[in-house]
């Protein structure tokens, strides 16, 4: 899965250790929440759409609210989330991108 | 003393090195505790201690404004920069969900608001101390008559007003978030100086504090416009005028109070930290009312 941080997976810190496959990838993480989170968004992403798996993500925002443009074959979403301080998905508002 | 603003260690007094240590080895064990607080507040980038000490240095550095000013400092950085908080921001002009997500979380902590301030008072010898409490108290909690009615009692004519009764409202459990919150709180009260204690939960009062644009807010509480039209109810206007009215007064003769009490290196410390742990727990807390809000949305 392509990914625009080189840290952590969803917030892009480097620090922490934790390394969990996703998609078939082993992935780096900061802490568990911060794995908890992404697999969730990728298994919501992906229930939302159908795709079968997510080719590419592009996060930005802070834990209070995030926005992803996931990617996959010539298909893109663009999702507006945030998650609980448990890793449970608070909000989750999705537009297909043009 | 130095004290963990993620987990509330102790460190010896001034030793901000011993912090760095403990904070770059609980962040490579990925404890998210620790790891959140470096992120949001000192760096994403992993680095050794001795990098992490010049940062944590000037983050706990006192300037001009004393110790109130660095508390004010902290607290718009977080809750009123350039991300201001979402619930400050669906605040603005609130949704009927937004309102009671506000009343369902807020009367769990307004119940611990009380013991967290007889706390303080069991805990200090200082009469000024206990008069404002004990003003604090009544204002919050016992109310002062039918013409001064308490803050609990309209938050939850708030709730009435918008259609869900107090019987509902004091039957659901706080969420996660809350609770948590409510814990930290009662431990901070009850363990730490109580005028680090005063400092962690008057400080948190800063946030329905008007002046604070005055000091580089990006916005207020609340637009203060709801209070006149229609927009809201006039049981809400009655809650959140009263905490834009009181909070001013309350959370600077708190500031104050902690500048006169607050004396020597290790008390002083202890304050910071303990008041940068408050703040955590109260943004994760104000993101519970969103969650609540959420649960009443149509």
């Amino acid at each position: 899965m392509k990914r625009n941080f080189a840290g952590c997976a969803i917030c892009d810190s480097t620090w922490g250790n934790v390394w969990e496959e996703v998609e078939g990838e082993r992935m780096f993480f900061c802490c568990r929440l911060c794995a908890t989170q992404f697999r969730t968004l990728i298994e919501r992403i992906e229930r939302e759409t159908g795709w079968t798996t997510v080719e590419a993500v592009e996060i930005s925002g802070d834990r209070r609210g995030r926005e992803c443009v996931a990617r996959s074959g010539s298909g893109s979403i663009r999702v507006v989330f945030s998650f609980t301080p448990e890793g449970e998905l608070l909000r989750f508002v999705s537009h297909a991108v043009a | 003393m130095t004290r963990c603003p993620a987990c509330l260690g102790s460190f010896p007094e001034g030793d901000l090195s011993a912090l760095a240590e403990h904070l770059v080895d609980r962040a490579s064990e990925s404890d998210s505790a620790h790891v959140r607080w470096l992120n949001q507040n000192v760096t994403r980038q992993k680095c050794e201690a001795s990098e992490l000490l010049p940062a944590l240095e000037q983050l706990f550095a006192i300037g001009r404004g004393g110790l109130p000013g660095w508390i004010k400092g902290r607290f718009i950085a977080k809750f009123y920069g350039k991300a201001p908080h979402p619930f400050v921001v669906a605040l603005q002009h609130p949704s009927r969900a937004t309102l009671l997500g506000y009343v369902v979380e807020h009367q769990h902590f307004l119940r611990q608001w009380v013991r967290s301030c007889s706390f303080i008072m069991a805990r200090t010898d200082e009469r000024k101390v206990v008069l404002y409490e004990l003003d604090n108290l009544n204002t919050e909690f016992g109310g002062l008559g039918p013409d001064r009615v308490a803050h609990y009692e309209l938050l939850l004519r708030m709730g009435e007003s918008l259609g869900v009764d107090r019987a509902r409202v004091l039957s659901l459990e706080p969420l996660p978030a809350t609770r948590r919150g409510i814990e930290g709180w009662n431990r901070i009260a009850s363990e730490e100086p109580w005028v680090a204690a005063l400092a962690a939960m008057h400080g948190l009062e800063l946030i329905a504090n008007r002046d604070l644009v005055n000091e580089g807010a990006s916005m207020r509480y609340f637009d203060p416009e709801i209070l006149e039209g229609s927009e809201i109810t006039h049981e809400a206007k009655a809650f959140l005028r009263e905490g834009y009215e009181a909070d001013v007064a309350h959370s600077g003769e708190a500031l104050d109070l902690v500048a006169e009490f607050a004396r020597g290196r290790a008390t002083i410390e202890s304050v910071q930290s303990t008041f940068l742990r408050s703040i955590d727990l109260f943004d994760d807390y104000l993101m519970a009312r969103l969650e609540r809000g959420a649960q009443f949305e149509a």
